[in-house]
């Protein structure tokens, strides 16, 4: 087989002494984002960009690319994981896709069962790892080979389908994502056209004639967001830690979460394929339907271990799932991932159909470093627990001013502008502002992404038919995914003005 | 929900948005021989944004004002002083060099954060700023401006 061929090629990618460092250091600091507070997958992955980029100077291009991914990957997942950890023992959720950890993971603590709850997250996590990634060797060939036939009217229409999928779901207001997703295409419009060389918004300023650095823009919108937000809001912890004393989960305990962490991750890793769904739905979704299909649904809220199961290895194998659009399709289906597709356009490494192609070496390493990943994020995690929940205690004192100290650095080290640092601080301000008022930031960033590509999509196809717009609705691929757009929007408007409740996916 | 940021913001995106469309229609139509010139792409982005922030400044209209949002408590102090302090780090950062620059912003948040413990603050700080300078210029080989000329150390 075609496929276990590559699988294997991959591996051999992986194993790479270098990746693996890179892999182990990404889940290393992945689980320590995930559990300290003020810090989101989202932050995490921006803010680490610009240092595996310094990091990895020394490889050629490709290599480069890959042991990147490679990390910033690792950081991804391990933050899924390590999110859970704070839910579990302080009650406060890490991250926005452990929210639902915390009804029983908590009070499993409170039980003395923390142990427990914390090693049947992380097996949860490493199942859903597997499944996603079975999920990926199966899905990625037929899926890249599919989307290889695309014209450019074709993907056109699938990235309008991307956006209007994130923005239809993000935040509170549709109008308000629907503003960030167009402004972030309007921010990518900036300097040079690349199809007719033509000097766009740019009057006369050099240092826009690139356009804006999208790495600039993610870590100042996230990364120092968030510290803002720590700063005006005092954000503290007053939950005191719970103790952790056996951490080998009972036979007992394995037995009742077999099968909700199958269930989980076969649900999570699907919600996550669909872009704009994301792992907070997931474990959400999960939650619930653990809770119907049980049979003592009392338990639940009361430290029920099918509680804390099924949600953790929901939002693992979601972020597995969230890979395929990526590297499928060039789509991503995220904040998250859009990030992650910023990275590999910086190391001019393109996501979509071609990528398996062109670049089979970083895809199938890519690929083959999260099974690699999720061993290792279970061996690390089972006797280290207690490790990482004193990260919790890391005062947030020191913690802020080096996160912005990070920033600066990682960001003159990539771009040596002053130009770009003063836009840091500037984005910092404006994503501390947007986010607090509901104005959802994972659009303005995924239409930044998509931006140029879109554009050019467009324009290609509009010059094949001769500046006609209805070529989207003639060609049947492109009109179906034009209609699934328009539904994405439509249906959770029909569903908010009937007052019924929407669930709404935050930032992850 | 805070009203008067939204319709601040709807102004300040629907300003946005027109700018765009304005500025768009001063670029060149085509520059080869197709008629779908590098202008349309944000001159129709503009447009739409004007009507989105349209719909949302009408939206403010429609918010049921549910008693008055409990006012927090925010620490404008603490912040201004931490914004103030990075963006002269931001600024100064190329005439001063990394090292000391980054060892004052440090040294400045540490005490904005919490007064007291200055040696622990200044600890830190060295610290930091010399293992990245180290390991970036001179493991890494990368390029960081160290120190300013004048000093005569280089």
């Amino acid at each position: 087989m075609q496929t276990l061929e590559y699988l294997g090629h991959g591996l051999s990618v992986a194993v790479q002494w270098h990746n693996l460092l890179f892999a182990f250091i990404g889940v290393l600091i992945g689980t320590a984002v995930g559990v300290l507070p003020g810090i989101g997958p989202m932050s995490g992955v921006a803010l680490l960009i610009p240092v595996t980029a310094s990091m990895t100077a020394g490889l050629g291009p490709e290599q480069a690319a890959i042991s990147s991914i490679i990390l910033l990957a690792g950081v991804y997942y391990g933050a899924m994981y390590g999110g859970s950890t704070t839910s579990i023992l302080l009650n406060t959720p890490g991250e926005s896709s452990s929210v639902v950890t915390t009804l029983d993971g908590y009070q499993m603590a409170r039980q003395g069962r923390a142990g427990a709850a914390l090693a049947i997250a992380a097996i949860g996590s490493f199942a859903a790892g597997l499944v996603s990634l079975i999920g990926l060797i199966f899905l990625a060939g037929p899926l890249s080979e599919l989307a290889i036939k695309f014209g450019p009217a074709e993907y056109f229409s699938l990235m309008v389908l991307g956006l209007a999928a994130v923005s239809g779901l993000a935040g509170k207001s549709m109008t308000k994502a629907l503003i960030m997703t167009v402004f972030g295409l309007l921010l990518a419009s900036i300097g040079i056209d690349n199809v007719s060389g033509v000097a766009r918004f740019t009057y006369d300023n050099p240092y826009l004639y690139s356009g804006l650095e999208f790495l600039t823009i993610a870590v100042g919108l996230f990364a120092l967001g968030e510290v803002f937000k720590t700063i005006l809001e005092k954000e503290q912890t007053d939950g005191t830690l719970a103790k952790i004393t056996r951490v080998m989960p009972t036979k007992q305990d394995l037995k009742d979460s077999a099968a909700p962490i199958a269930r989980g991750s076969l649900l999570g890793f699907f919600i996550g394929v669909l872009p704009g769904a994301g792992a907070t739905m997931a474990s959400f979704f999960s939650y619930i339907m653990e809770k119907k299909l049980s049979k003592n649904r009392d338990k639940f809220g009361q430290g029920a271990i099918e509680g804390v199961a099924a949600p953790e290895s929901a939002n693992n194998a979601a972020a597995g799932g969230a890979m395929i659009p990526l590297l499928t399709l060039g789509i991503p289906g995220s904040g998250t991932t859009a990030i992650l597709m910023g990275a590999l356009i910086m190391y001019n490494v393109q996501p979509g159909p071609l990528l398996f192609q062109d670049h089979p070496q970083v895809a199938w390493g890519l690929i083959a470093s999260m099974f690699i990943g999720n061993i290792m994020l279970l061996i690390l995690n089972m006797p280290l627990v207690k490790v990482f929940a004193k990260i919790i205690e890391t005062p947030p004192k020191y913690l802020i001013p080096l996160i912005v100290a990070i920033s600066v650095f990682g960001v003159y080290a990539v771009q040596y502008t002053t130009f770009d640092l003063l836009l840091l601080i500037g984005c910092g301000v404006a994503g501390y502002f947007l986010a607090k008022n509901d104005y959802p930031l994972a659009p303005l960033v995924l239409g930044l992404v998509l931006g140029p590509m879109i554009e050019n999509n467009m324009r290609r196809a509009l010059t094949i038919s001769n500046g006609d717009f209805m070529i989207f609705l003639h060609k049947p691929i492109s009109a179906v995914f034009i209609a699934a757009a328009v539904l994405w929007l439509v249906v959770p408007m029909l569903l908010r003005l009937r007052g019924k409740k929407v669930l709404v996916n935050e930032e992850g | 929900m805070n009203k008067t940021f939204d319709r601040f913001a709807s102004v300040a995106f629907l300003a946005i948005g027109t700018l765009f469309v304005i500025e768009s229609r001063k670029i060149s139509e085509s520059a080869y021989g197709s008629n779908v010139g590098p202008d349309i792409f944000p001159m129709y982005l503009g447009v739409i944004l004007v009507l989105l922030s349209l719909r949302l400044f009408y939206e403010t209209f429609r918010y049921r004002t549910d008693g008055k949002a409990e006012k927090e408590k925010l620490d404008y102090k603490r912040f201004s002083v931490i914004l103030g302090a990075a963006i002269l780090y931001a600024y100064f950062l190329e005439d001063i060099g990394y090292v000391i620059s980054t060892f004052l912003f440090l040294v400045i948040g540490f005490q904005t954060m919490q007064k007291g413990k200055l040696w622990v603050s200044a600890v830190i700080s060295a610290l930091f700023t010399l293992v990245v300078y180290f390991v970036f210029v001179e493991v890494l080989k990368g390029s960081l401006p160290g120190f300013p000329s004048w000093l005569g150390l280089s």
